[in-house]
Formats: structure tokens, C-alpha cells, sequence
């Protein structure tokens, strides 16, 4: 991606610059942050605040141990965990908010990779440049690691688990519908028709999932509709320009994909009007209720530790399927990480608790127990992770992982993706008009000289 | 007569500092509510009025560095497709769920069960507690009671038809305005029932044994002193419930989330959207600005209209 130097960043460019050389600490605060000279602080006090949410239930007390470990390491430092048991989406409001008043706001924070640009650009996120220079461990890093967690030339978070997605298929489904335990889709459009064979046979209750509309938050666009664009040969960003494309081929035929699936009834409405879809919808793929799904590669965990044996046995899973070839390519993201805040009163011991958190071994084992390839390449030979065959097939999936550049506007692309997709979902556009509307959608949210179409 | 001319020469000023001192228990009473008014109603208010006119955002380059935009917003608002469809599913919403459903329905009840408390039956005490129960739940509670009846798989209705080899019927995906009308109906006609209830009890029944003794049968006597009765209290009900059900989204947030589509995207849902979903502070305050602006005209329409009748 091209590099831009806007006047925010090369000012806090040359703040770094000044704060490296030592002439703000002459006017700082608290003495224990001088980041000056030595590899790392000599030593660090007061307290970090530390803010993430949870619903599954397998981070907290990975961040208890990290908490803790910084503790005994720095005897000055006192962490606050501020655990908020809310879905992800919830919480980033909620943090956003707070961001954007003027109170105190927590030292480290915990939301998905894919919004680093748009954080960046408000100001609420520290560039993480000179402690990741003076930090051991992110040699372990793979170079695509790091560009999924860099903006505008700096890099902002470090990813410990990374996401992929599969094309879950369930096995015993397929072969009520006449279809064979080992069908795998011989092209994207291979999809729907055995969807339709699973309708008319009525092996299950709900043939396939596919996202759409606003309910299903990012999982309209991660999960559904830019996996389908790539399918159709198309891209949702030109790479070169930096541009967003709005209508184009690909898009059509992706809407036309959704009208095909909607329409012909093989995905229930209630993807349009439930507020979290992914709940009952991964649920069902579990339990044999739904017969095919596009989801992330963590799902699979949920199946598994609710029953192993019969997850392994009818689970399938594969990858993305184009125009005309069978599974070729996932998409991947930087997971959920964690940020220093701009505002925080304690940068280095803020960034201290990343970095414990970050350590080899936490990284294989949280990864063990909510399933996602690790970030860093030491971890995936911690001998546990070794021993799950899934993990290993995640990891090795992403060679064929494609990703989106992190770019600030892509939230309000995620927006026009969900109103496209609903509109044809729910019937109220051709596949056409929607296309034609969701060029109108970009130019309106983003700027018409950041939108093309092809 | 020279106190007559220094009274003169000072009037102005003497009223006004008089009519202070006069009022002044009253003021003293009022302020709290002035005060409080000023500062969870007003002042708010005026605070989405300004970031109507910027490009705030809670995200992004306009988070950093928001700008005063003009009427940008206004402009964007005219000429947004999405917006006509809006205000068209609330004046559908509106007009379905609270000025046929909970006004009619709530009156109907109101007068069931004043007629049966008149006549003392006992059962009129168990439907007046029913109807209540629906409007006590949180309105979250409400949605869910609802999504529990429509669903495709689990749900009451789809179950019910179930039994009789019929169905199963997509209601959200189907009916959604529908489902959320009825939602909305069951939700808050209790509201407009206990208001109307209160105003038939000020009827003293003496008014109808006259008519009565004059031959007026049943539907004479609610046509010519019932309904006249209730015309006052009639416009403040439906003012009150208008601008709430105008206002309200979190029962369509909990059934249908606005889908399919924008089937059931009202403006008050569309304005949390683009606020708290798009993150577009400005954009969503604007919508806010235009709602409390209806709301006004509302609420002109209906006074004027129980003044001229009452």
C-alpha cells in the first residue's frame, strides 16, 4: 500500500524524534517513562488499565497471568483489569466513545485488527515502532504479520492469533442429499446447487448461510461478500491506487450470488432481521441443522470442545471456492490485538503488558483453546499446538490467506456492503440497481475521488 | 397626588420587581425543572443541533479533526435515498402501532373496563392486571416475548400452526412491519387504556341515567357524552403516544433490527444507526434535529386540534 504522510503523523513523527532524543522528558510527567538510550525501561511503575471483552471465556485468565507476570517483574507496577463481558461490537462503541470524550480512557485496549486505520487516523492509537525496534521477540513475527498490523508506515498492534476462515461442510448432511460425505464444491456456484439439492431432498432444516445486511455486523463482508468478489475474479480495493471499487463485474455477480441464495429460499431471512445471526447460525452448523457455512476458522473450536468425536466426523471444512476452481483461498486478518491508547498516562508500562501477553507460550496455548493460527512462528512449535491436526491445517491454510489492506475507510465499506446485500437479500433491489447503489454508498461515506468502478 | 407621580415615574420597573417578588414561590418551584429541563433536555439539544452542522465522527480523520460543515448534512439527508423509506416506515409505523392500535384498542379496553367495574364484574380485574403486565416488562423483554412467538423454528405462532399441519410461516422475513406493529400494539396500549380509564371515571353516572331516561340507547349515550368527554384527554394521549412510539426502536432493534432490507427502519433506528453503528456522529444528529422538528409539528397539530374541540 502506498505510504501518505499526512501532518498528524509526521508531527508525532517528529514528537517521537523529540522524545527519543530526550528533550520532552524534560517537561514529562512521570519520570518512570523516559524511553531514552537503553533497550528497555530500567524500570517502570504505576498503574496500567487494562480493557477487553470476553464472552467466550478463555482470555481472562491468560490476562490474569500476564497481569500478574508484569507485576512480579515490575514491583512499581499495579495492572487493572476492566473486563466487559459484551460482544465485541458492543464494546467498541462503548470504548469509542470514551476515546472520543475528554475523561480518562484505559492504557491498553482490545478490538480487531482490521480497525487500526480508521483508530489511527482519530488519534486514539500509539504507534508501537520504538518498543517492537527494541523488542526481542519480533524477529518471530513473519513480515505478513507485520504488514497486517501496519498503517501509514508504522506499526500499532501485535497480533497474537490470526484469523481465517473455512467453508464448513457437514458430511452427514451431504450424503442425505445424495451428494456424497466427501463433496467438496468444484467451483463457487457449486455451492448453491448443493444447497438446492440439500433443500429438495430436505437433508437439513437450513441448506446455507450467507451474511448479509447490518444484523451480521462485519461477518456480511469478511464471511460472505468479499470472499465472493474474489471468487468472481474481482477486488474490493484497486492495490495500486488505494482506491475503493464500487460497482464492477465481480460485484454483480456477487449480488447476483445473494439473490440466487435468498431468493431461492436455501438462506433463511432470519440472517436480515436477527441482531447476532453468527449465534444461531454456527449453532446449527454444529447440531447438523445447516448444511454449509462460510465462517471463521474458530467456530470449529466451539464444536469441538461441545463434542469432538462427532465434530471431526461430520465437520468437514475446506477452503473458498472461485468461478472456476474448487477450494483455493481464505481470507485472513490480523484477529482481535492489543493497543497502546494515545491518551494513556503509562505508555511503556502499557506496552510492557503486550508484550508479556505476547510471550511464546501464552500465544500457542490461548490459540489451543479459541482456534486461530498463531501470530508468531515460534509458538506454532510449542508441541501442544503441534498435536491439533486443525490447528495445523488453520496455520497452513494461510499460505493461501488473501487480506485487506488496513485502511481507515474500511468500516464504512463494511456499512455499504451490509445495506447491498440487504437490499438484494430482502428483495428490494436487482442485483443490478444494488450495484449501482453501493457506488453511490462509497462515494457518499468515503469521498467520490476515493471510489472507482470497473 | 406627588406619590400618584413618583408611582408613575417608577411603575415599570416596580411591576416588574413586584411580579417577581409575587411569583416568587412559584419560580422557586419551577426551577428545579427548569433546572433539569436545561440540563438533560435543552442543553442536549442544542448540542446535536451544533454537530448537525459538522462532520464529527467517532472514527477515522473527522474524529481527530471534526469541521463545521454548513448544511452539508441537511443536503445529504434531502437527497439520501434511504431517508424517504424512513420516514415512510415510521409515518407506517406511527400511524399502525400507536394512532389505530394502542388509541383505538386502548380506548376500546378503557371503556370494557369501566363498563364492567360499573357493573362489577370480577373478571374485569384479571384483564386490566393482563394488560398491564405486557406494558410493566422492559421494552428488551417485550422484543425477545415477541421473537419467541415469531421465529421460524422455535417459535409459539409457527408451532401453534404447526398442530394443525399448517404452516411454518417466515413472519419476520414475511410481515415484518406487521409483527412489529403488533409488537408495539400489545407493548403500550395499557398506557392509553389507564388514561382513558381515568377520564371515564370523571364522568358521573348520572349523566347517563338522564340520558337513558330520555330513550338515548347505548350508542347514542357514547356518541353524545362519552366521546365529548374524552375529546380533551383524547389529544393529550395521542400527542404522548405518538411522539413515543416516534421515538422508540429498541422493540424493532430486538425483532427485526431495521430488515429485512430497511423494511422496518424507522427514523429513530436509522439515527442510532448511522450515530453508533456508521459512527457518524454529525450525520446522526442531523436525523435527530429533523425528528425533534417533527415531533414539534406533532405536538402544534394536536394542541391546536383539542383547543378547537375542547
Amino acid at each position: 500500500m502506498e505510504q501518505q504522510k499526512s501532518p498528524v503523523l509526521s508531527r508525532r513523527a517528529f514528537l517521537g524524534a523529540m522524545a527519543a532524543t530526550g528533550v520532552v522528558v524534560a517537561c514529562g510527567t512521570t519520570p518512570s517513562t523516559s524511553p531514552s538510550g537503553s533497550a528497555k525501561p530500567a524500570t517502570l511503575s504505576g498503574t496500567v488499565t487494562v480493557s477487553y471483552p470476553d464472552e467466550l471465556g478463555a482470555k481472562p485468565k491468560y490476562v490474569e497471568k500476564a497481569a500478574a507476570d508484569l507485576k512480579a517483574k515490575y514491583s512499581g507496577v499495579d495492572v487493572k483489569i476492566d473486563l466487559q463481558k459484551i460482544s465485541s461490537d458492543d464494546y467498541y462503541t462503548k470504548l469509542l466513545l470514551a476515546l472520543s470524550g475528554g475523561g480518562d480512557v484505559p492504557d491498553v485496549i482490545h478490538v480487531g485488527g482490521d480497525r487500526i486505520g480508521e483508530l489511527a487516523d482519530a488519534g486514539y492509537i500509539e504507534p508501537l515502532d520504538k518498543y517492537v525496534a527494541q523488542w526481542e521477540d519480533w524477529k518471530n513475527y513473519p513480515q505478513a504479520v507485520k504488514d497486517g498490523v501496519s498503517y501509514q508506515g508504522k506499526v500499532w498492534a501485535v497480533p497474537y492469533g490470526l484469523d481465517m476462515r473455512w467453508l464448513y461442510i457437514r458430511r452427514d448432511v451431504m450424503d442425505k442429499a445424495g451428494l456424497g460425505a466427501d463433496w467438496t464444491p468444484k467451483n463457487v456456484d457449486d455451492i448453491l446447487i448443493a444447497a438446492k439439492a440439500v433443500k429438495d431432498k430436505n437433508a437439513a432444516p437450513i441448506p446455507y448461510a450467507l451474511y448479509a445486511g447490518v444484523g451480521a455486523s462485519t461477518g456480511t463482508a469478511n464471511h460472505s461478500f468479499v470472499p465472493l468478489v474474489w471468487a468472481y475474479g474481482g477486488d474490493i480495493i484497486d492495490k495500486t491506487s488505494g482506491k475503493w471499487i464500487g460497482d464492477s463485474p465481480a460485484v454483480r455477480k456477487t449480488l447476483d450470488y445473494y439473490q440466487r441464495a435468498y431468493s431461492g429460499g436455501l438462506t433463511p431471512k432470519e440472517i436480515l432481521t436477527t441482531t447476532k445471526p453468527w449465534t444461531s447460525m454456527r449453532e446449527k452448523e454444529g447440531n447438523g441443522q445447516l448444511a454449509l457455512l462460510f465462517e471463521g476458522g474458530w467456530v470449529y473450536g466451539g464444536w469441538q470442545s461441545a463434542n469432538k468425536t462427532e465434530t471431526e466426523k461430520n465437520v468437514h471444512y475446506v477452503l473458498h471456492p472461485t468461478l472456476s476452481a474448487g477450494p483455493s483461498f481464505t481470507i485472513g486478518g490480523p484477529g482481535t490485538v492489543w493497543y497502546v491508547t494515545a491518551k494513556s498516562k503509562n505508555k511503556d508500562a502499557a506496552w510492557a503488558f503486550i508484550a508479556q501477553w505476547n510471550n511464546k507460550d501464552t500465544v500457542a496455548k490461548l490459540n489451543i483453546e479459541d482456534p486461530h493460527p498463531v501470530a508468531r512462528s515460534d509458538s506454532a512449535d510449542v508441541a501442544e499446538f503441534k498435536a491439533q491436526p486443525y490447528l495445523v491445517d488453520s496455520t497452513k491454510a494461510l499460505e493461501k490467506a488473501r487480506f485487506i489492506p488496513t485502511d481507515a475507510n474500511y468500516g464504512k465499506v463494511i456499512d455499504a456492503i451490509q445495506k447491498a446485500t440487504g437490499r438484494v437479500a430482502a428483495g428490494e433491489m436487482s442485483p443490478v440497481d444494488a450495484a449501482k447503489r453501493y457506488t453511490d454508498d462509497l462515494k457518499q461515506a468515503i469521498g467520490a475521488d476515493k471510489v472507482i468502478t470497473q | 397626588m406627588g406619590t400618584a407621580v413618583g408611582a408613575g415615574a417608577i411603575r415599570p420597573r416596580s411591576t416588574a420587581a413586584s411580579a417577581l417578588r409575587r411569583n416568587s414561590a412559584y419560580l422557586a418551584g419551577l426551577s428545579p425543572a427548569a433546572i433539569l429541563l436545561t440540563l438533560f433536555f435543552i442543553g442536549p439539544s442544542m448540542w446535536a443541533l451544533y454537530t448537525s452542522f459538522t462532520n464529527k465522527a467517532l472514527v477515522g480523520i473527522d474524529a481527530a479533526r471534526p469541521r463545521f460543515v454548513g448544511l452539508d448534512n441537511y443536503q445529504r439527508l434531502v437527497s439520501d435515498p434511504d431517508f424517504a423509506t424512513v420516514v415512510l416506515n415510521s409515518i407506517v409505523f406511527v400511524v399502525g402501532s400507536a394512532v389505530i392500535g394502542q388509541f383505538v384498542l386502548g380506548l376500546l379496553l378503557a371503556l370494557l373496563l369501566d363498563h364492567s367495574e360499573r357493573r362489577r364484574y370480577r373478571f374485569g380485574t384479571v384483564a386490566y392486571a393482563a394488560v398491564l403486565l405486557a406494558w410493566v416488562n422492559p421494552t428488551v423483554i417485550a422484543g425477545f416475548l415477541w421473537v419467541a412467538m415469531y421465529d421460524f423454528y422455535y417459535g409459539s405462532l409457527n408451532t401453534g400452526l404447526g398442530l394443525f399441519g399448517l404452516g411454518p410461516v417466515d413472519w419476520l422475513g414475511r410481515f415484518p412491519m406487521l409483527a412489529v406493529i403488533i409488537g408495539n400494539i400489545w407493548r403500550g396500549t395499557a398506557f392509553t387504556m389507564l388514561i382513558f380509564l381515568g377520564a371515564l371515571k370523571t364522568i358521573p353516572s348520572d349523566i347517563y341515567e338522564a340520558a337513558r331516561v330520555d330513550g338515548a340507547n347505548t350508542w347514542r349515550r357514547f356518541w353524545d357524552h362519552t366521546l365529548p368527554s374524552l375529546r380533551p384527554i383524547a389529544a393529550l394521549a395521542l400527542l404522548s403516544i405518538t411522539m413515543s412510539t416516534f421515538g422508540t426502536f429498541i422493540l424493532i432493534q430486538t425483532l427485526t433490527n431495521g430488515g429485512p432490507g430497511s423494511q422496518t427502519e424507522v427514523i429513530a433506528l436509522y439515527a442510532f444507526h448511522e450515530a453508533f453503528r456508521s459512527y457518524e456522529i454529525g450525520y446522526g444528529s442531523t436525523i435527530a434535529v429533523v425528528m425533534l422538528l417533527l415531533n414539534v409539528a406533532f405536538a402544534i397539530v394536536y394542541l391546536r386540534w383539542s383547543r378547537a374541540r375542547a
